[in-house]
């Protein structure tokens, strides 16, 4: 097992401010404090080689709980163990094991060209030179970086110095990596680059890899299997077609005809996948179910001037969006 | 031991690398602390200029003591006080997760991975003072021999107070008060104790000992007899590790990183 989560909690306390001078005064002679639950009786097991998506909605605790897994923060109660190891005890041998990328924060020196954080985190992980030398060049080439690593990390663009903050982080091959929105604020280009980098490695190394990520699409192509998080709790742990099928099995299918087609005249055939069409009637998007999908479509081709269709990209998307919302369909 | 050195010269040389990137900043640097130092020695002459002696030291002494509270300040300012004032701000904005992350001793990673080498070559400067104002006062040979070790276990001991004071960071998070009030017990401890009123004396040499950085070893440098304040320099330099390493857990225990 790679990582064991027994209930695990973490409780801070936080306090309120009104606005203004008045309220600033107030809240420094007497603070209104409140204990704010960030991860609350959370359990989870990962096996070795897993690729996780850690889903939630902004302060669900996905990162309070990536970091109470990397050793950063103390849980408030609970146990935990990543590789055998308690992480709040920062055991060296444990420090070596893991490694995490934070997408809004970076572990390499701003005002020195990448190459010489590189070579100090050779010494920090203690890295046999030759070995480092040769991980180093292969890690570049794949994330085609090559170029980059004598350049000042502040000259760089966002999407390089993000290929670069994933580098600092595999140097020393971890079993486990930790990945805290590794493509944000990236352009699309950027994030599919990374996201097959992510994909190739995790393969070749069976490393075991949880990911957090508001981009669904990061999800959908990396992760096996999905955790949500909501409010602290654990909302839903299993593969992630078993999340995608959430809201019912369905497919969402958007349909362009050449023509206005009446939908009046095919009535009860629309009208049973909900259609919504667009206000010339050209257009329409329809949610039907996966065994009829095959029959339907068939039909649309057959009897209406049919120029273009396609199915829904991210269903991840869709559904996280429909919990984001009624977080209570869950356990409907 | 030998992982710590590998890594602390590999810092050395990546802040050499990051240094030198900025010229203009890099001799500014190390002008301002020679103009610091020819400041501190200037305020000395000037006093002696109207006083015989100050206390229990006469004008040569006294600048002995000055140019060994500098020496201790070099050094300091070459290779720590970097870390303090980035380690405030790395509690506040959460940069210190990556640092928690490194597999070596956290209070290393926080407190000595930086350096300022623009101000390393002004040990010339302040060690010619020294040395100079050693002579003046006909230092023993055994002095001249306990002279370097007793500037490093001053230094140790200034660095454990200030590590002490900054770990509070960790509750108050906002360090720019902790970083400041640092600065003003470094500037108490740049007199000899015997300046102060009695309650001032015993409570910067017995609660925070930073009257005893300077005074205890310059007084056992002039006269061997007084071994005893010597040794309560030793004292304190373990009492104060002590007390870093519980406070130091404590303070991790407390540390909630800044949200993403």
């Amino acid at each position: 097992m790679s990582i064991q989560i027994d209930k695990l909690s973490k409780k801070f306390i936080s306090y309120k401010k009104q606005p203004g001078i008045i309220g600033s005064l107030k809240s420094f002679v007497n603070r209104q404090e409140f204990v704010n639950t960030a991860v609350d009786e959370f359990t989870l097991d990962i096996q070795q080689g897993e690729f996780v998506g850690l889903l939630g909605p902004n302060g669900a605790g996905k990162t309070t709980l990536m970091k109470m897994m990397t050793g950063i923060i103390v849980p408030s109660s609970g146990h935990i163990r990543i590789v055998g190891y308690e992480p709040f005890q920062r055991k060296k041998m444990f420090r070596k094991k893991i490694a995490l990328v934070m997408g809004q924060k970076s572990q390499l020196w701003w005002d020195v060209p990448a190459y010489d954080s590189f070579m100090l985190l050779q010494k920090y992980y203690e890295l046999e030179f030759k070995s480092f030398k040769s991980r180093l060049d292969q890690l570049s080439e794949l994330l085609d970086v090559t170029d980059k690593l004598h350049i000042h990390v502040r000259k760089l663009s966002l999407g390089e110095r993000m290929k670069l903050e994933i580098m600092a982080s595999l140097l020393h091959q971890p079993d486990v990596i930790f990945l805290d929105e590794p493509t944000i604020g990236l352009d699309v280009l950027a994030q599919q680059n990374i996201r097959k980098f992510l994909k190739e490695y995790q393969k070749e190394h069976n490393t075991t890899i949880v990911l957090t990520s508001h981009y669904m699409a990061d999800v959908q192509e990396l992760c096996s299997r999905i955790v949500l998080i909501l409010g602290g709790k654990k909302s839903f742990d299993g593969p992630i077609e078993k999340f995608e099928s959430l809201l019912g099995k369905e497919k969402f299918v958007h349909f362009e005809f050449s023509e206005s087609v009446n939908p009046h005249k095919d009535f009860t055939f629309f009208d049973q996948f909900d259609p919504s069409w667009s206000n010339d009637f050209s257009q329409v998007d329809l949610r039907i179910p996966e065994t009829d999908l095959r029959s339907a479509t068939i039909k649309i081709l057959q009897d209406f001037p049919l120029i273009n269709y396609n199915c829904e990209q991210l269903p991840v998307e869709r559904v996280m969006k429909a919990l984001m919302e009624k977080p209570g369909v869950i356990s409907e | 031991m030998k992982h710590y050195l590998q890594v602390y010269f590999e810092c050395v040389r990546t802040c050499f690398s990051e240094v030198t990137s900025f010229r203009v900043h890099f001799v500014l640097c190390m002008v301002m602390d020679i103009v610091f130092y020819a400041t501190s020695f200037a305020s000395a002459i000037f006093i002696f200029d109207h006083v015989e002696v100050i206390g229990e030291w006469n004008k040569n002494q006294f600048l002995f003591f000055v140019a060994f509270m500098l020496a201790i300040d070099q050094i300091h300012m070459t290779f720590v006080s970097e870390n303090f004032w980035r380690f405030s701000e790395d509690v506040r904005t959460g940069h210190l997760d990556y640092t928690l992350l490194k597999p070596l001793g956290a209070v290393f990673t926080c407190f000595f991975r930086r350096m300022r080498p623009s101000t390393l070559f002004n040990f010339i400067f302040v060690w010619g003072a020294l040395i100079h104002f050693g002579i003046l006062n006909n230092l023993s040979v055994i002095s001249w021999f306990l002279l370097p070790f007793a500037i490093l276990v001053s230094l140790y001991l200034l660095v454990m107070v200030e590590i002490l004071l900054v770990i509070s960071s960790f509750w108050i998070v906002e360090g720019y008060g902790i970083n400041f009030l640092r600065m003003q017990f470094q500037q108490l401890s740049r007199w000899p104790d015997f300046i102060y009123k009695f309650y001032l004396r015993k409570v910067f040499t017995l609660v925070v000992p930073i009257l005893v950085v300077g005074s205890a070893p310059v007084k056992f440098l002039f006269d061997q007899n007084k071994i005893g304040i010597f040794a309560l320099l030793f004292l304190f330099a373990v009492l104060y590790t002590f007390l870093v390493k519980v406070f130091w857990k404590f303070g991790l225990k407390h540390y909630s990183s800044a949200s993403s």
